[in-house]
Protein backbone atom coordinates (compact mmCIF):
# COMPACT_ATOMS: atom_id res chain seq x y z
CA UNK A 1 0.00 0.00 0.00
CA UNK A 2 2.78 2.36 0.98
CA UNK A 3 4.62 1.48 -2.22
CA UNK A 4 1.53 2.36 -4.24
CA UNK A 5 1.26 5.77 -2.57
CA UNK A 6 4.92 6.51 -3.28
CA UNK A 7 4.44 5.42 -6.87
CA UNK A 8 1.41 7.64 -7.33
CA UNK A 9 3.21 10.62 -5.77
CA UNK A 10 6.25 10.06 -7.99
CA UNK A 11 4.01 9.87 -11.04
CA UNK A 12 2.27 13.08 -9.99
CA UNK A 13 5.63 14.78 -9.53
CA UNK A 14 6.79 13.73 -12.99
CA UNK A 15 3.48 14.88 -14.45
CA UNK A 16 3.82 18.24 -12.68
CA UNK A 17 7.35 18.74 -14.00
CA UNK A 18 6.22 17.75 -17.49
CA UNK A 19 3.23 20.10 -17.29
CA UNK A 20 5.41 22.97 -16.10
CA UNK A 21 7.88 22.40 -18.92
CA UNK A 22 5.08 22.12 -21.42
CA UNK A 23 3.53 25.35 -20.12
CA UNK A 24 6.87 27.15 -20.33
CA UNK A 25 7.40 25.85 -23.89
CA UNK A 26 4.00 27.22 -24.90
CA UNK A 27 4.76 30.54 -23.26
CA UNK A 28 8.04 30.63 -25.09
CA UNK A 29 6.34 30.12 -28.43
CA UNK A 30 3.55 32.61 -27.87
CA UNK A 31 5.80 35.42 -26.65
CA UNK A 32 7.29 38.06 -28.92
CA UNK A 33 10.74 36.53 -29.63
CA UNK A 34 12.48 39.88 -29.39
CA UNK A 35 10.96 40.54 -25.97
CA UNK A 36 12.13 37.21 -24.54
CA UNK A 37 15.67 38.25 -23.52
CA UNK A 38 14.05 40.54 -20.96
CA UNK A 39 12.13 37.65 -19.42
CA UNK A 40 14.62 36.05 -17.03
CA UNK A 41 12.55 32.95 -16.30
CA UNK A 42 11.80 32.06 -19.89
CA UNK A 43 15.33 32.93 -21.03
CA UNK A 44 16.81 30.62 -18.41
CA UNK A 45 14.37 27.88 -19.41
CA UNK A 46 15.19 28.28 -23.12
CA UNK A 47 18.96 28.50 -22.71
CA UNK A 48 18.98 25.35 -20.57
CA UNK A 49 17.12 23.43 -23.27
CA UNK A 50 18.82 25.15 -26.20
CA UNK A 51 22.36 24.25 -25.22
CA UNK A 52 22.07 20.46 -25.89
CA UNK A 53 20.26 21.23 -29.14
CA UNK A 54 23.15 23.46 -30.18
CA UNK A 55 25.62 20.75 -29.27
CA UNK A 56 23.84 18.13 -31.38
CA UNK A 57 22.86 20.25 -34.38
CA UNK A 58 25.12 23.28 -34.68
CA UNK A 59 28.40 22.45 -32.96
CA UNK A 60 29.53 20.22 -35.83
CA UNK A 61 30.21 23.41 -37.82
CA UNK A 62 30.17 26.28 -35.30
CA UNK A 63 32.12 24.41 -32.63
CA UNK A 64 31.01 23.50 -29.12
CA UNK A 65 31.43 27.07 -27.91
CA UNK A 66 29.96 28.65 -31.04
CA UNK A 67 33.13 30.49 -31.94
CA UNK A 68 33.11 29.16 -35.52
CA UNK A 69 36.13 28.51 -37.68
CA UNK A 70 37.42 31.10 -40.10
CA UNK A 71 39.52 28.43 -41.85
CA UNK A 72 36.24 26.87 -42.95
CA UNK A 73 34.26 30.10 -43.30
CA UNK A 74 32.03 29.30 -40.34
CA UNK A 75 31.04 32.49 -38.51
CA UNK A 76 31.71 33.15 -34.84
CA UNK A 77 28.34 33.32 -33.09
CA UNK A 78 29.76 34.76 -29.89
CA UNK A 79 31.16 38.07 -31.16
CA UNK A 80 27.85 39.88 -31.72
CA UNK A 81 28.96 40.72 -35.29
CA UNK A 82 26.09 39.62 -37.49
CA UNK A 83 26.31 38.64 -41.11
CA UNK A 84 22.52 38.48 -41.39
CA UNK A 85 20.47 40.99 -39.45
CA UNK A 86 21.51 42.65 -36.23
CA UNK A 87 21.35 39.79 -33.75
CA UNK A 88 17.69 40.04 -32.79
CA UNK A 89 16.12 36.76 -31.69
CA UNK A 90 13.66 36.89 -34.61
CA UNK A 91 16.53 37.19 -37.07
CA UNK A 92 18.53 34.37 -35.48
CA UNK A 93 15.42 32.22 -35.52
CA UNK A 94 14.82 32.95 -39.18
CA UNK A 95 18.31 31.70 -40.06
CA UNK A 96 17.72 28.52 -38.02
CA UNK A 97 14.28 28.02 -39.54
CA UNK A 98 15.14 28.47 -43.19
CA UNK A 99 18.93 28.43 -43.35
CA UNK A 100 21.34 30.14 -45.71
CA UNK A 101 21.44 28.88 -49.30
CA UNK A 102 19.82 25.76 -47.89
CA UNK A 103 17.55 25.28 -50.93
CA UNK A 104 14.59 26.07 -48.71
CA UNK A 105 12.41 28.54 -50.65
CA UNK A 106 12.51 30.98 -47.73
CA UNK A 107 16.25 30.69 -47.10
CA UNK A 108 18.60 33.68 -47.21
CA UNK A 109 19.87 33.44 -50.75
CA UNK A 110 20.43 36.94 -52.06
CA UNK A 111 24.18 37.33 -52.14
CA UNK A 112 26.82 34.96 -53.50
CA UNK A 113 30.43 36.09 -53.66
CA UNK A 114 31.46 35.83 -57.34
CA UNK A 115 34.65 34.06 -58.39
CA UNK A 116 36.41 36.87 -60.26
CA UNK A 117 39.20 34.62 -61.53
CA UNK A 118 36.75 32.41 -63.39
CA UNK A 119 35.37 32.99 -66.89
CA UNK A 120 31.85 33.35 -65.48
CA UNK A 121 32.22 34.77 -61.98
CA UNK A 122 28.58 34.45 -61.00
CA UNK A 123 26.42 31.86 -62.77
CA UNK A 124 23.32 33.71 -61.59
CA UNK A 125 24.37 37.14 -62.86
CA UNK A 126 25.92 37.31 -66.30
CA UNK A 127 26.57 41.05 -65.92
CA UNK A 128 29.41 40.40 -63.51
CA UNK A 129 32.65 40.26 -65.50
CA UNK A 130 35.96 38.68 -64.43
CA UNK A 131 38.78 40.85 -63.11
CA UNK A 132 42.42 40.56 -64.14
CA UNK A 133 45.03 39.44 -61.57
CA UNK A 134 46.32 42.99 -61.15
CA UNK A 135 42.78 44.31 -60.73
CA UNK A 136 42.19 41.81 -57.93
CA UNK A 137 45.42 42.99 -56.31
CA UNK A 138 44.21 46.59 -56.55
CA UNK A 139 40.89 45.74 -54.88
CA UNK A 140 42.83 44.03 -52.09
CA UNK A 141 44.91 47.16 -51.55
CA UNK A 142 41.71 49.21 -51.36
CA UNK A 143 40.32 46.85 -48.71
CA UNK A 144 43.58 47.03 -46.76
CA UNK A 145 43.25 50.80 -46.67
CA UNK A 146 39.59 50.55 -45.62
CA UNK A 147 40.74 48.44 -42.67
CA UNK A 148 43.34 51.03 -41.73
CA UNK A 149 46.26 48.84 -42.75
CA UNK A 150 49.27 49.89 -44.85
CA UNK A 151 48.54 49.82 -48.58
CA UNK A 152 49.99 51.04 -51.86
CA UNK A 153 48.39 54.44 -52.54
CA UNK A 154 48.19 54.16 -56.35
CA UNK A 155 46.73 50.66 -56.12
CA UNK A 156 44.22 51.88 -53.50
CA UNK A 157 42.94 54.51 -55.94
CA UNK A 158 42.63 51.97 -58.75
CA UNK A 159 41.03 49.47 -56.37
CA UNK A 160 38.49 52.03 -55.17
CA UNK A 161 37.48 52.71 -58.76
CA UNK A 162 37.06 48.98 -59.37
CA UNK A 163 35.19 48.45 -56.11
CA UNK A 164 32.66 51.13 -56.93
CA UNK A 165 32.81 50.58 -60.68
CA UNK A 166 32.89 47.62 -62.99
CA UNK A 167 33.96 45.17 -60.28
CA UNK A 168 30.46 45.66 -58.90
CA UNK A 169 31.63 44.98 -55.31
CA UNK A 170 29.68 47.99 -53.97
CA UNK A 171 26.46 46.37 -55.06
CA UNK A 172 26.56 43.98 -52.10
CA UNK A 173 29.28 45.34 -49.81
CA UNK A 174 28.12 49.00 -50.23
CA UNK A 175 30.24 51.93 -51.36
CA UNK A 176 32.21 52.18 -48.10
CA UNK A 177 32.81 48.39 -47.93
CA UNK A 178 30.89 48.21 -44.66
CA UNK A 179 28.68 45.43 -46.01
CA UNK A 180 24.95 44.94 -45.85
CA UNK A 181 23.47 42.65 -43.24
CA UNK A 182 20.13 42.73 -45.04
CA UNK A 183 21.61 40.39 -47.65
CA UNK A 184 24.45 38.77 -45.72
CA UNK A 185 27.26 40.76 -47.35
CA UNK A 186 30.07 41.01 -44.79
CA UNK A 187 31.66 44.23 -43.60
CA UNK A 188 35.06 44.34 -45.31
CA UNK A 189 36.33 47.39 -43.44
CA UNK A 190 36.64 45.83 -39.98
CA UNK A 191 39.03 43.34 -38.45
CA UNK A 192 36.51 40.49 -38.38
CA UNK A 193 37.02 38.03 -41.20
CA UNK A 194 34.65 35.31 -42.22
CA UNK A 195 37.18 33.40 -44.33
CA UNK A 196 40.86 33.11 -43.50
CA UNK A 197 43.12 35.34 -41.48
CA UNK A 198 42.51 38.64 -43.27
CA UNK A 199 45.82 38.44 -45.11
CA UNK A 200 46.23 39.48 -48.73
CA UNK A 201 46.45 35.81 -49.70
CA UNK A 202 43.17 35.00 -47.95
CA UNK A 203 41.44 37.98 -49.56
CA UNK A 204 42.79 36.88 -52.93
CA UNK A 205 41.25 33.43 -52.47
CA UNK A 206 37.85 34.94 -51.66
CA UNK A 207 37.86 37.41 -54.54
CA UNK A 208 39.40 35.09 -57.11
CA UNK A 209 37.48 31.91 -56.36
CA UNK A 210 34.28 33.10 -54.66
CA UNK A 211 32.41 32.11 -51.52
CA UNK A 212 28.98 30.74 -50.79
CA UNK A 213 28.62 29.32 -47.31
CA UNK A 214 25.62 27.21 -46.41
CA UNK A 215 23.60 26.79 -43.23
CA UNK A 216 20.89 24.12 -43.28
CA UNK A 217 17.20 24.81 -42.64
CA UNK A 218 15.77 23.19 -39.54
CA UNK A 219 12.12 24.11 -39.88
CA UNK A 220 11.06 20.66 -41.04
CA UNK A 221 13.50 18.82 -38.81
CA UNK A 222 12.99 20.37 -35.40
CA UNK A 223 9.93 21.50 -33.46
CA UNK A 224 9.05 25.18 -33.30
CA UNK A 225 9.85 25.11 -29.58
CA UNK A 226 13.30 23.61 -30.18
CA UNK A 227 14.09 26.25 -32.77
CA UNK A 228 13.00 29.05 -30.43
CA UNK A 229 15.16 27.55 -27.66
CA UNK A 230 18.09 27.26 -30.03
CA UNK A 231 17.64 30.86 -31.16
CA UNK A 232 17.64 32.06 -27.56
CA UNK A 233 20.70 29.99 -26.77
CA UNK A 234 22.57 31.54 -29.71
CA UNK A 235 21.36 34.96 -28.57
CA UNK A 236 22.64 34.23 -25.08
CA UNK A 237 26.15 33.28 -26.19
CA UNK A 238 26.43 36.43 -28.27
CA UNK A 239 25.03 38.69 -25.56
CA UNK A 240 26.81 37.77 -22.31
CA UNK A 241 25.18 40.73 -20.59
CA UNK A 242 21.75 39.43 -21.40
CA UNK A 243 22.70 36.05 -19.94
CA UNK A 244 23.73 37.65 -16.67
CA UNK A 245 20.48 39.56 -16.56
CA UNK A 246 18.58 36.43 -17.44
CA UNK A 247 20.13 34.25 -14.79
CA UNK B 1 -25.39 -5.96 -17.80
CA UNK B 2 -27.00 -6.68 -21.15
CA UNK B 3 -28.25 -3.10 -21.38
CA UNK B 4 -24.68 -1.87 -20.81
CA UNK B 5 -23.33 -4.05 -23.58
CA UNK B 6 -26.11 -2.90 -25.90
CA UNK B 7 -25.41 0.79 -25.19
CA UNK B 8 -21.72 0.15 -25.75
CA UNK B 9 -22.37 -1.52 -29.07
CA UNK B 10 -24.68 1.29 -30.20
CA UNK B 11 -22.08 3.95 -29.30
CA UNK B 12 -19.33 2.00 -31.05
CA UNK B 13 -21.46 1.57 -34.17
CA UNK B 14 -22.40 5.26 -34.22
CA UNK B 15 -18.75 6.26 -33.84
CA UNK B 16 -17.69 3.85 -36.55
CA UNK B 17 -20.12 5.14 -39.15
CA UNK B 18 -19.96 8.83 -38.33
CA UNK B 19 -16.21 9.05 -37.68
CA UNK B 20 -14.49 12.22 -38.95
CA UNK B 21 -10.81 13.02 -39.04
CA UNK B 22 -9.37 14.14 -35.76
CA UNK B 23 -9.93 17.82 -35.21
CA UNK B 24 -8.99 20.18 -32.47
CA UNK B 25 -10.33 23.43 -31.10
CA UNK B 26 -6.97 24.42 -29.66
CA UNK B 27 -4.50 26.36 -31.77
CA UNK B 28 -1.00 24.95 -31.16
CA UNK B 29 1.44 27.38 -29.60
CA UNK B 30 3.62 27.46 -32.73
CA UNK B 31 0.70 28.60 -34.88
CA UNK B 32 -1.48 31.68 -34.99
CA UNK B 33 -4.55 30.06 -36.51
CA UNK B 34 -6.01 26.83 -37.81
CA UNK B 35 -7.93 27.11 -41.05
CA UNK B 36 -9.94 23.93 -41.59
CA UNK B 37 -7.37 22.34 -39.27
CA UNK B 38 -4.48 23.56 -41.42
CA UNK B 39 -1.97 25.51 -39.31
CA UNK B 40 -0.95 29.08 -40.08
CA UNK B 41 2.60 29.33 -38.76
CA UNK B 42 3.53 31.86 -36.09
CA UNK B 43 7.03 32.18 -37.58
CA UNK B 44 5.50 33.14 -40.93
CA UNK B 45 3.16 35.56 -39.18
CA UNK B 46 6.06 37.31 -37.45
CA UNK B 47 8.07 37.39 -40.68
CA UNK B 48 5.14 38.94 -42.55
CA UNK B 49 4.62 41.57 -39.84
CA UNK B 50 8.27 42.49 -40.19
CA UNK B 51 8.18 42.50 -43.99
CA UNK B 52 4.98 44.52 -44.35
CA UNK B 53 5.32 46.97 -41.47
CA UNK B 54 8.90 46.64 -40.25
CA UNK B 55 7.74 45.91 -36.71
CA UNK B 56 8.03 43.03 -34.28
CA UNK B 57 5.05 41.63 -32.44
CA UNK B 58 5.41 43.91 -29.42
CA UNK B 59 5.38 47.03 -31.54
CA UNK B 60 2.70 46.05 -34.03
CA UNK B 61 -0.66 47.77 -33.68
CA UNK B 62 -3.85 45.78 -33.34
CA UNK B 63 -4.79 46.83 -36.86
CA UNK B 64 -1.47 45.62 -38.29
CA UNK B 65 -1.76 42.31 -36.47
CA UNK B 66 -5.33 41.83 -37.66
CA UNK B 67 -4.47 42.73 -41.25
CA UNK B 68 -1.56 40.30 -41.42
CA UNK B 69 -3.55 37.49 -39.84
CA UNK B 70 -6.48 38.15 -42.13
CA UNK B 71 -4.22 38.09 -45.19
CA UNK B 72 -2.68 34.79 -44.11
CA UNK B 73 -6.07 33.21 -43.45
CA UNK B 74 -7.27 34.42 -46.85
CA UNK B 75 -4.21 32.91 -48.50
CA UNK B 76 -4.74 29.58 -46.74
CA UNK B 77 -8.40 29.52 -47.79
CA UNK B 78 -7.46 30.14 -51.40
CA UNK B 79 -4.72 27.52 -51.30
CA UNK B 80 -7.22 25.01 -49.96
CA UNK B 81 -9.73 25.97 -52.62
CA UNK B 82 -6.99 25.64 -55.21
CA UNK B 83 -6.37 22.09 -54.07
CA UNK B 84 -10.10 21.34 -54.28
CA UNK B 85 -10.19 22.72 -57.82
CA UNK B 86 -6.97 20.85 -58.62
CA UNK B 87 -5.47 23.94 -60.24
CA UNK B 88 -2.16 22.10 -60.54
CA UNK B 89 -3.65 20.05 -63.35
CA UNK B 90 -4.41 23.11 -65.45
CA UNK B 91 -2.19 26.01 -64.41
CA UNK B 92 1.38 25.72 -65.77
CA UNK B 93 2.72 28.18 -63.18
CA UNK B 94 1.35 26.09 -60.32
CA UNK B 95 2.73 22.92 -61.90
CA UNK B 96 6.14 24.47 -62.34
CA UNK B 97 6.10 25.82 -58.77
CA UNK B 98 5.19 22.37 -57.46
CA UNK B 99 7.97 20.67 -59.42
CA UNK B 100 10.41 23.29 -58.18
CA UNK B 101 9.23 22.95 -54.58
CA UNK B 102 9.59 19.17 -54.61
CA UNK B 103 13.09 19.43 -56.09
CA UNK B 104 14.05 21.97 -53.45
CA UNK B 105 12.65 19.77 -50.72
CA UNK B 106 14.81 16.89 -51.94
CA UNK B 107 17.85 19.17 -52.12
CA UNK B 108 17.23 20.47 -48.61
CA UNK B 109 17.76 16.99 -47.22
CA UNK B 110 21.17 16.79 -48.83
CA UNK B 111 22.15 20.19 -47.49
CA UNK B 112 21.24 19.30 -43.90
CA UNK B 113 23.52 16.29 -43.64
CA UNK B 114 27.06 17.32 -42.78
CA UNK B 115 29.68 15.16 -44.52
CA UNK B 116 32.66 13.93 -42.55
CA UNK B 117 36.10 15.41 -43.15
CA UNK B 118 37.20 12.01 -44.50
CA UNK B 119 34.39 12.06 -47.07
CA UNK B 120 35.33 15.60 -48.11
CA UNK B 121 38.98 14.71 -48.41
CA UNK B 122 38.14 11.68 -50.52
CA UNK B 123 35.98 13.85 -52.80
CA UNK B 124 38.85 16.34 -53.06
CA UNK B 125 41.30 13.61 -53.98
CA UNK B 126 39.05 12.08 -56.61
CA UNK B 127 38.44 15.41 -58.37
CA UNK B 128 41.92 16.97 -58.48
CA UNK B 129 41.20 18.87 -61.70
CA UNK B 130 38.55 21.00 -59.99
CA UNK B 131 40.75 22.38 -57.27
CA UNK B 132 43.51 24.26 -59.02
CA UNK B 133 44.26 27.95 -59.27
CA UNK B 134 43.62 29.77 -62.53
CA UNK B 135 46.83 30.11 -64.53
CA UNK B 136 48.20 33.59 -65.20
CA UNK B 137 50.30 34.79 -68.15
CA UNK B 138 51.78 38.02 -69.39
CA UNK B 139 52.61 37.60 -73.05
CA UNK B 140 53.35 39.85 -76.03
CA UNK B 141 51.88 38.78 -79.33
CA UNK B 142 53.93 40.16 -82.22
CA UNK B 143 52.57 39.90 -85.73
CA UNK B 144 54.53 40.12 -88.99
CA UNK B 145 53.45 40.11 -92.62
CA UNK B 146 53.55 36.67 -94.25
CA UNK B 147 56.48 37.80 -96.39
CA UNK B 148 58.64 38.16 -93.26
CA UNK B 149 58.61 34.42 -92.58
CA UNK B 150 61.82 33.86 -94.48
CA UNK B 151 63.62 36.68 -92.68
CA UNK B 152 62.60 35.74 -89.13
CA UNK B 153 65.30 33.80 -87.32
CA UNK B 154 64.22 30.30 -86.35
CA UNK B 155 66.80 29.84 -83.63
CA UNK B 156 65.06 30.87 -80.33
CA UNK B 157 67.84 33.10 -78.93
CA UNK B 158 68.23 34.93 -82.25
CA UNK B 159 64.45 35.35 -82.56
CA UNK B 160 64.30 36.74 -79.02
CA UNK B 161 67.00 39.26 -79.87
CA UNK B 162 65.28 40.21 -83.11
CA UNK B 163 61.91 40.98 -81.57
CA UNK B 164 63.60 42.90 -78.77
CA UNK B 165 65.31 45.19 -81.25
CA UNK B 166 62.99 48.06 -82.26
CA UNK B 167 64.95 48.67 -85.45
CA UNK B 168 64.73 45.05 -86.53
CA UNK B 169 61.05 44.97 -85.64
CA UNK B 170 60.41 47.98 -87.84
CA UNK B 171 62.50 46.49 -90.62
CA UNK B 172 60.36 43.33 -90.58
CA UNK B 173 57.12 45.39 -90.33
CA UNK B 174 56.41 43.67 -87.04
CA UNK B 175 54.01 45.11 -84.44
CA UNK B 176 52.37 44.20 -81.19
CA UNK B 177 48.91 42.84 -82.04
CA UNK B 178 47.52 44.46 -78.86
CA UNK B 179 45.45 41.37 -78.16
CA UNK B 180 46.76 40.97 -74.63
CA UNK B 181 47.16 43.57 -71.90
CA UNK B 182 49.38 42.93 -68.91
CA UNK B 183 48.80 39.89 -66.70
CA UNK B 184 45.82 37.84 -67.73
CA UNK B 185 44.16 34.72 -66.42
CA UNK B 186 44.45 31.80 -68.81
CA UNK B 187 40.79 31.92 -69.79
CA UNK B 188 41.09 35.60 -70.71
CA UNK B 189 44.34 35.05 -72.65
CA UNK B 190 42.66 32.19 -74.52
CA UNK B 191 39.77 34.44 -75.52
CA UNK B 192 42.13 37.25 -76.59
CA UNK B 193 44.74 35.14 -78.42
CA UNK B 194 42.50 32.44 -79.86
CA UNK B 195 42.88 28.70 -79.34
CA UNK B 196 45.94 28.13 -81.49
CA UNK B 197 48.09 30.96 -80.13
CA UNK B 198 46.99 30.22 -76.56
CA UNK B 199 47.98 26.58 -76.91
CA UNK B 200 51.43 27.69 -78.06
CA UNK B 201 51.71 30.33 -75.33
CA UNK B 202 50.70 27.97 -72.55
CA UNK B 203 53.77 25.81 -73.07
CA UNK B 204 56.26 28.70 -72.99
CA UNK B 205 58.45 29.31 -69.98
CA UNK B 206 59.22 32.75 -68.59
CA UNK B 207 61.33 34.74 -71.08
CA UNK B 208 60.85 32.19 -73.86
CA UNK B 209 59.63 33.02 -77.39
CA UNK B 210 57.56 30.81 -79.63
CA UNK B 211 58.50 29.62 -83.08
CA UNK B 212 56.88 31.79 -85.79
CA UNK B 213 53.24 30.71 -86.09
CA UNK B 214 51.65 31.34 -89.50
CA UNK B 215 47.98 32.35 -89.24
CA UNK B 216 45.60 33.97 -91.71
CA UNK B 217 46.44 37.50 -90.50
CA UNK B 218 50.22 37.06 -90.59
CA UNK B 219 53.10 35.41 -88.77
CA UNK B 220 52.80 35.49 -84.97
CA UNK B 221 55.62 35.32 -82.46
CA UNK B 222 54.75 35.05 -78.80
CA UNK B 223 57.09 36.56 -76.25
CA UNK B 224 56.33 35.16 -72.81
CA UNK B 225 57.19 37.55 -70.02
CA UNK B 226 55.59 35.54 -67.22
CA UNK B 227 53.72 32.26 -67.18
CA UNK B 228 52.32 30.94 -63.90
CA UNK B 229 50.73 27.56 -64.49
CA UNK B 230 47.65 26.44 -62.52
CA UNK B 231 48.67 25.12 -59.11
CA UNK B 232 46.66 22.51 -57.18
CA UNK B 233 45.08 23.91 -54.01
CA UNK B 234 45.71 22.27 -50.69
CA UNK B 235 42.67 20.59 -49.13
CA UNK B 236 42.49 23.34 -46.51
CA UNK B 237 42.43 26.07 -49.16
CA UNK B 238 39.84 24.27 -51.27
CA UNK B 239 37.67 22.94 -48.43
CA UNK B 240 34.81 25.43 -48.80
CA UNK B 241 34.56 24.70 -52.52
CA UNK B 242 34.89 20.96 -51.92
CA UNK B 243 32.01 21.09 -49.44
CA UNK B 244 29.88 23.03 -51.90
CA UNK B 245 30.65 20.62 -54.75
CA UNK B 246 30.11 17.60 -52.51
CA UNK B 247 26.70 18.89 -51.53
CA UNK B 248 25.76 19.73 -55.10
CA UNK B 249 26.65 16.20 -56.13
CA UNK B 250 24.61 14.82 -53.24
CA UNK B 251 21.68 17.00 -54.32
CA UNK B 252 21.90 15.69 -57.89
CA UNK B 253 22.05 12.10 -56.66
CA UNK B 254 19.06 12.60 -54.35
CA UNK B 255 17.06 14.22 -57.13
CA UNK B 256 17.74 11.26 -59.39
CA UNK B 257 16.87 8.70 -56.74
CA UNK B 258 13.75 10.71 -55.81
CA UNK B 259 12.61 10.67 -59.41
CA UNK B 260 13.42 7.00 -59.71
CA UNK B 261 11.34 6.25 -56.60
CA UNK B 262 8.39 8.26 -57.96
CA UNK B 263 8.58 6.43 -61.28
CA UNK B 264 8.78 3.05 -59.55
CA UNK B 265 5.69 3.55 -57.45
CA UNK B 266 3.70 5.23 -60.23
CA UNK B 267 1.31 3.53 -62.57
CA UNK B 268 2.19 5.16 -65.88
CA UNK B 269 0.28 4.11 -68.99
CA UNK B 270 1.58 5.29 -72.32
CA UNK B 271 -0.52 5.58 -75.45
CA UNK B 272 0.01 2.81 -77.99
CA UNK B 273 1.39 5.14 -80.67
CA UNK B 274 4.03 6.53 -78.33
CA UNK B 275 5.33 3.30 -76.89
Amino acid sequence: MRFLVVLIMAAMLVAAVFAADSYAARQLLRADPDALPADAVLLRFAVRRGRPLFETRCAVCHGATGTGDSAKGVPDLTDNDWLYGSGRVTEIEKVIDYGIRSRNPKAWNLAIMPAYARPQPSPGDKNIQPLSPSEIDDVIEFLMRQQGRPADAAAVARGAALFTGHGGCYDCHSIDAKGDSAIGAPNLSDAITLYGDGSRAALYMSIAYGRQGVCPAWINRASAASIRELALYVYSISHPGAIQNGY
Amino acid sequence: MAAGVLIGLILAGYSLFTARSASTLIVPAEDVALVNQQPVSRADYLALLQTLYGVDLSHATQEQRRKVLDDMIREELFVQRGKELDVASTDPDVRSALVNAVELEIAENAITSQPSEAALRQFFETHPDRYVSEGVMQVRDLVFPAAALGELPHEPAALKRAIGDAGMLAHLNGRDSGKTKGEEFYFAAKIHLGDELFAAARGLANGEVSQPIPLSDGIHVLDMEQNRHPVPFSFAAARAQVLSDYRNQAVDKLKLSGESFLRKRANVLIADDLR
